[in-house]
């Protein structure tokens, strides 16, 4: 899990809406990884300062997800009650359920 | 034997030398093609300037020969104009019987002052030691010189022709010419004198055709000073260039000398060698200040380049250093594996990204619990660099620790669990911890988050059925579920960290894939089975820092 590819500057585009009952989806793809997973952390921290109920990340277009990816997703789903992942790519899901987390990640397809 | 360490970065370079003579060599090369620019300019502008000096010295001599020819026709034609009076009265004397009156009277229009001759007179050839019959205008001087009239007008007289004398040496000086009728022994020669201007000087008229002219006319073909009739210099001889010509005169000659008084063919022809040669030291000037200018530019490039290469290999250096520091770091951090335990034959690799200079956190731990059982810790902390290793080292010896008080997998995570949920973190980790029954063929496993060991039977080769529950760190209060296998006998069981299988745009079970079918077709003793995956499993772009245990039952 220790990225040390410093060089390579993966391309990642998030957006976030919210769905008509007010819940923030946080839509990530490309690839995401050391090299830019703190644009997510900001965008993360930004939506739990408002305390939501429930964070939802849809990762159908993210191809890529490092271990420091995963932090950002964890950290969300301590400050957030739940925190889903919606529809994630395959690459994305098995390295979701091969760590154990999919207990913490509430995956929804 | 020690856990072995694969580096497939970049071999140690050595260090850039400088080279304390290449200074020196470089300003002496800086001076070189300004030198060869100079030299050449000079050559070639002292060939320019000689060849135009050669040109033009060639132009002056052909000129000035041209002109004393001029001359010498000029004082040439005037001969006729002389000898004609002379030599009608000669044939009149000899008609008449050499009549004074009629001399006299013929004659008198061209005497006198202003007019052609100053002195004429009548003599009688055949008087021994003669004296003119007739004389009009002033006293000739050759009758002062009774001796040099006979001869003059006897033998030397060659008839039919004007002969020429001078009187160079007198007081006054004077040139005279007699002719007499050829075909008579007794005839008489008409003589003629005129006096030469004093001190020889004639200066010719400023609008003159030959005022660019110095000139001395002599008498005879001498050229000596006491036979000069005149001249325009003071004096004589004339020095530098010039040019001579023999002027054919009655029966005598005279002898004409030039020298150009400035340049004949024109001052810029005569300047031109100088302006060839002064703007050609400048041109040259000019091309080896330009040429100088672009050598120093050149050097200064090259000194740069060279300060570049220097830093770019100080650089790769420093990198390839550093990366050494941080692998003896991770050497560090590692345990030593023994060969051997408790009937196990056991061994680790630990392979660092292919780049980079950080430290990863992937840790292993084998330790004997009691005579026959071993527990396999293996571990990845997320993140890199420094803070990565301190807490991979942090969570390797608690796990230790752990292990000594109850070595029951599960147990020993949800301690790990609660000791790092006690206090504020910012990291993860996946662990996975395998007890081994050595003699019963048993694996007893816990996983949290981590990757389920490879177990090779034989042909045959399957992860084992452990279900990962969450990584350390992520939620509290976390409990592990346990799953206990059975290996046959001879199994190899290999664990490591998701650097061996993760590649980037595929899904992991790709990786596990190719590890296991990579892992089925070797079969070697372990040792070589973990060389093998190292090296196949991790290219030369590997970004992630890989682990392996391996374990094999011995007989």
């Amino acid at each position: 899990m220790a990225e040390l590819d410093r060089d390579h500057t993966a391309e990642v585009e998030i957006d976030t809406r919210y769905d008509p009952a007010g819940v923030p989806i946080v839509t990530v793809a490309g690839e995401l990884d050391v090299s830019n997973a703190a644009t997510l952390q900001a965008t993360v921290a930004s939506i739990v300062a408002k305390r939501p109920e429930r964070l939802i990340f849809s990762l159908g277009d993210l191809h890529y997800m490092d271990s420091a990816g995963i932090a950002v997703l964890l950290g969300a789903a301590d400050k957030v009650n739940a925190v889903h992942l919606r529809d994630p790519s395959p690459v994305v899901r098995r390295v979701i359920e091969l760590t154990g987390l999919a207990g913490v990640l509430s995956i929804e397809s | 034997m020690t856990a072995v360490h694969e580096d497939s970065g970049p071999a140690p370079e050595a260090g850039a030398s400088v080279e304390l003579g290449s200074t020196l060599a470089g300003s002496l090369g800086r001076w070189r093609p300004p030198s060869i620019a100079l030299v050449a300019g000079l050559l070639l502008t002292a060939a320019l300037a000689l060849t135009a000096l050669a040109v033009y010295n060639r132009n002056e001599r052909r000129v000035l020969n041209l002109r004393v020819r001029e001359l010498s026709l000029v004082v040439q034609s005037t001969a006729p104009s002389i000898q004609t009076p002379l030599a009608s009265a000669a044939a009149l004397a000899d008609a008449t019987g050499g009549s004074p009156q009629h001399f006299r009277s013929f004659m008198a229009p061209y005497v006198g002052r202003g007019r052609q001759f100053t002195s004429v007179s009548l003599w009688p050839v055949s008087t021994p030691r003669g004296r003119p019959t007739a004389v009009l205008g002033t006293a000739p001087q050759l009758a002062s010189t009774p001796a040099r009239a006979a001869q003059f007008l006897g033998r030397a007289n060659r008839p039919g022709v004007m002969n020429v004398t001078g009187f160079l040496s007198s007081a006054h000086p004077s040139i005279g010419f007699a002719y007499r009728v050829p075909g008579h022994t007794r005839g008489f020669a008409v003589y003629a004198e005129n006096p030469l201007p004093a001190n020889r000087r004639s200066t010719l008229e400023r609008n003159s055709a030959f005022s660019d002219l110095k000139y001395a006319l002599y008498l005879g073909h001498s050229r000596r000073t006491s036979d000069v009739l005149v001249t325009s210099e003071k004096r004589l001889p004339l020095t530098g260039r010039q040019a001579t010509s023999v002027v054919p005169f009655g029966a005598g000659a005279f002898t004409v000398v030039v020298a150009p008084r400035g340049s004949l063919g024109g001052t810029f022809f005569k300047d031109l060698p100088w302006i060839i040669a002064i703007a050609g030291v400048l041109v040259t000037l000019a091309a080896v200040l330009m040429t100088d200018r672009l050598a120093r530019r050149r050097q200064q490039a090259e000194r740069l380049a060279g300060v570049l290469d220097r830093v770019a290999a100080e650089n790769r250096r420093m990198y390839t250093e550093q990366r050494s520091i941080s692998q003896s770091l991770q050497h560090a951090l590692l345990p030593e594996i023994m060969p051997e335990l408790n009937g196990l034959r056991v061994n680790a690799r630990y392979v660092p990204a292919a780049t980079g200079v950080d430290v990863g956190g992937d840790w292993y731990d084998l330790v004997a619990v009691d005579d026959r059982r071993v527990l396999l810790v293996i571990g990845d902390v997320s993140g890199h660099g420094l803070r990565a290793a301190t807490t991979m080292a942090l969570l390797r010896h608690a796990t230790l620790a752990y292990v000594t008080q109850d070595c029951s997998p599960a147990t020993v995570l949800a301690k790990l669990s609660d000791f790092v949920n006690s206090g504020p973190h910012d990291y993860f980790a996946t662990v996975l911890c395998a007890l081994i029954d050595v003699d019963r063929h048993q694996l007893t496993m816990a996983s949290a988050g981590h990757l389920a060991p490879l177990v090779l039977n034989g042909g045959g080769g399957e992860f084992a059925r452990v279900q990962p529950d969450a990584p350390i760190g992520v939620t509290p209060g976390s409990r592990y579920h346990e799953a206990t296998v059975s290996v046959p006998p001879e199994a190899v069981v290999v664990a490591f960290t998701d650097g061996l299988v993760e590649r980037r745009g595929e899904v992991i079970d790709v990786g596990l894939d190719r590890l296991r079918s990579l892992a089925m077709r070797h079969k070697l003793p372990i040792d070589d089975l973990l060389t093998e995956l190292a090296r196949d499993l991790t290219s030369e772009d590997h970004y992630d820092d890989a682990a392996m245990v391996g374990i094999q039952w011995q007989n």
